[in-house]
């Protein structure tokens, strides 16, 4: 991190919560909230091999912009929701949170962090452990810095998993 | 425990569960059917050059893909012929030769034994050029078209016999790139469900399960049908999630058409928006002309006017030549199965033709698919479901009396019969009883 990058400390302090925020938002179902907290061109996505350069040249385990994002959420709310009954439990655990000042053009911030997500439904237990790696707008004025984490939206947040490229049981749920 | 009679495992109308359950069944399946039949392994464009090799899956074996310096192709399985220790541990590379990584015998490209360390510490009966010190080769690979099959099996009809009428859906994908040729490229999807292989191929075509498996994604897609519309980026996904929602007419309008060697293959139901099969618009414009410019107007039109959905070359390859894409259904146990998707470009058409072709994977074929999740969680209910012992047979009856047998030899249906199951347990049988030489 360079001089340039660093935060003060209210924001740094906001960013690391407004991912925790995020991972609850997501271990507690609460999924409407969760697609709310992106940018309205915000992008979720994972990857499918390891270092993948671009979601435009290359398949992804999940790529999709907020409107697509929304009949993922909408489909998850569906009785007949075959491949998540019963429902996904999942419990996220985050560290190394490091944001910092983002250069790239319509982003304010970048949080960087370790992921470890541990899944259960139906009697099998999954672990999965990556990076997740947040591009955050500010979309508040500064003095609402502190009061939560609406002030912030995600543009784009990605997950890269260690094991991206082995083959996967059904995804049913976001990480 | 006696060996299973698959004699006894198909009727007409119904198939015993132990053709899905038992591991014995299991085992040999994988003696008579993927250790003698023609299986895809792999396309041209991942070896160009000599030296190349990829790691591919031939039934129960990983082997590996490899250009030779003559620029032919090999098949060379991943062992060392002194103390069995795999050769590569990668998925892909490039090699001068080979080298074990045990006791650093080296072998040619083809596999033949160049040296061996400590030459005197064998006696006079070593014979470097004995057979059984050779990387060992599978006895047939060939290429169609640029797609690679192989077979353990030293005889057995020809690849062109093998494939039968559905060489065409292979002819179809390489005759949309106007270079001629097709790449593989963007990286790969793979699933894995605990379940039988042979569930997917049947789902495959199956066209009564879309309305009903997929119901959350149609909902969840007309819901958001306008805003979705309006944005080019995800205009497809919505219209390949919104044509699951089919009345059961429609489905049954699409076509069936069963080839004798247990192939089959479905019309296309996309009809619409951008993944209609013929579009107006400024990049489909330019990929016609381009096509035109090799074809001719009169050809580009017929190519263009294919319009079938899943290909399905049996046992386990499922081709979707409009897209470009390719899924193998590899059997891992007789409840566990994983599915490899690959695509490709058309070389020599916009860009913007392979963008159709990463989100129609990333739509149809991830582990989070809005569609195939769906498919994934009901073939291991039928593979749990098949556990009870209740009821020993699965139905497969379905449709059976509107099949339309053709004087070529293929039988034809509505897109919601159950034929495709039958046919391909029809190939099934004649494998498993021993009765083909395939």
């Amino acid at each position: 991190m360079t001089r340039d990058n660093r935060l003060d400390s209210d924001d740094e302090r906001a960013l690391v919560r407004f991912v925790y925020h995020e991972a609850r938002l997501l271990d507690e179902r609460r999924f409407d909230e969760w697609l709310g907290l992106f940018a309205a061109d915000g992008l979720y996505w994972v990857p499918s091999q390891p270092a993948q350069a671009s979601s435009t040249e290359t398949l992804s385990l999940f790529c999709e912009r907020k409107p697509l994002l929304a009949v993922r959420i909408e489909r998850l709310a569906h009785p007949n929701l075959f491949s998540d009954q019963p429902v996904t439990r999942t419990h996220h655990q985050i560290g190394a949170v490091l944001p910092e000042r983002s250069s790239l053009a319509r982003v304010d911030f970048e949080v960087h962090a370790s992921l470890i997500v541990c899944e259960y439904r139906a009697g099998d237990m999954r672990w999965f452990a990556g990076r997740t790696d947040y591009h955050l707008r500010r979309c508040a004025p500064s003095s609402a810095l502190t009061d939560g984490p609406d002030c912030f939206e995600i543009v784009q947040k990605r997950v890269d998993l260690i094991n991206c490229d082995a083959p996967h049981r059904i995804l049913s749920v976001p990480f | 425990m006696s060996a299973p009679d698959p004699a006894h495992l198909v009727q007409d109308d119904r198939v015993h569960r132990d053709a899905y359950t038992d591991a014995a069944v299991f085992a040999l399946e994988q003696e008579r059917i993927f250790r003698r039949a023609w299986l895809y392994v792999g396309h041209e464009s991942q070896v160009p050059n000599p030296g190349d090799y990829v790691s591919v899956s031939l039934g129960p074996d990983t082997v590996l893909l490899t250009r030779q310096a003559d620029h032919s192709l090999a098949l060379l399985h991943n062992r060392c012929p002194h103390r069995g220790a795999c050769l590569v541990n990668s998925n892909s590379g490039h090699v001068a030769r080979w080298r074990c990584p045990y006791h650093a015998w080296t072998f040619a490209l083809d596999g033949h034994l160049l040296t061996v360390p400590m030459a005197d510490g064998y006696d006079a009966a070593f014979n470097p050029t004995d057979p059984a010190l050779q990387i060992a080769r599978v006895p047939r690979v060939e290429s169609y078209r640029g797609f690679i099959f192989a077979s353990h099996a030293a005889n057995g009809p020809g690849l062109t016999e093998f494939l039968g009428s559905l060489a065409s859906a292979l002819d179809n994908m390489v005759d949309r790139a106007p270079n001629g040729t097709l790449t593989q490229t963007g990286g790969v999807l793979r699933m894995e469900y605990r379940g039988n292989w042979k569930l997917f191929m049947e789902n495959a075509t199956d066209l009564v399960h879309p309305s009903v498996v997929h119901e959350s994604s149609v909902a969840a897609a007309r819901a958001h049908r306008e805003a979705l519309a309006a944005d080019p980026s995800t205009s497809q996904t919505l219209q390949m999630l919104l044509s699951n929602g089919l009345a059961m007419p429609q489905w049954a309008g699409v076509p069936l058409h069963a080839d004798p060697h247990g192939h089959v293959y479905m019309g296309g139901f996309y009809k619409d928006g951008v993944i209609a099969p013929v579009r107006s618009d400024p990049v489909f414009d330019r990929y016609r002309a381009s096509l035109a410019d090799r074809h001719g107007e009169e050809r580009t039109a017929q190519i263009l006017a294919v319009d079938r959905f899943n290909n399905l070359i049996w046992p386990n390859l499922s081709v979707n030549a409009r897209f470009g894409v390719l899924r193998q259904i590899q059997p891992v146990a007789v409840d566990r199965t994983r599915v490899t998707s690959t695509c490709f470009r058309f070389d020599g058409a916009p860009d913007e033709m392979f963008d159709l072709t990463l989100q129609f994977l990333n739509t149809a074929s991830s582990a989070s698919s809005m569609v195939a999740s769906d498919d994934l969680e009901i073939f291991e209910r039928c593979q749990r479901g098949m556990a009870d012992g209740s009821l020993p047979w699965l139905d497969i009856r379905r449709g059976r009396q509107t099949d339309q047998q053709q004087t070529d030899g293929s039988i034809t249906a509505p897109g919601t019969s159950e034929l495709a199951i039958r046919n391909q347990f029809s190939a099934w049988l004649s494998h498993m009883s021993g009765a083909s030489e395939l």
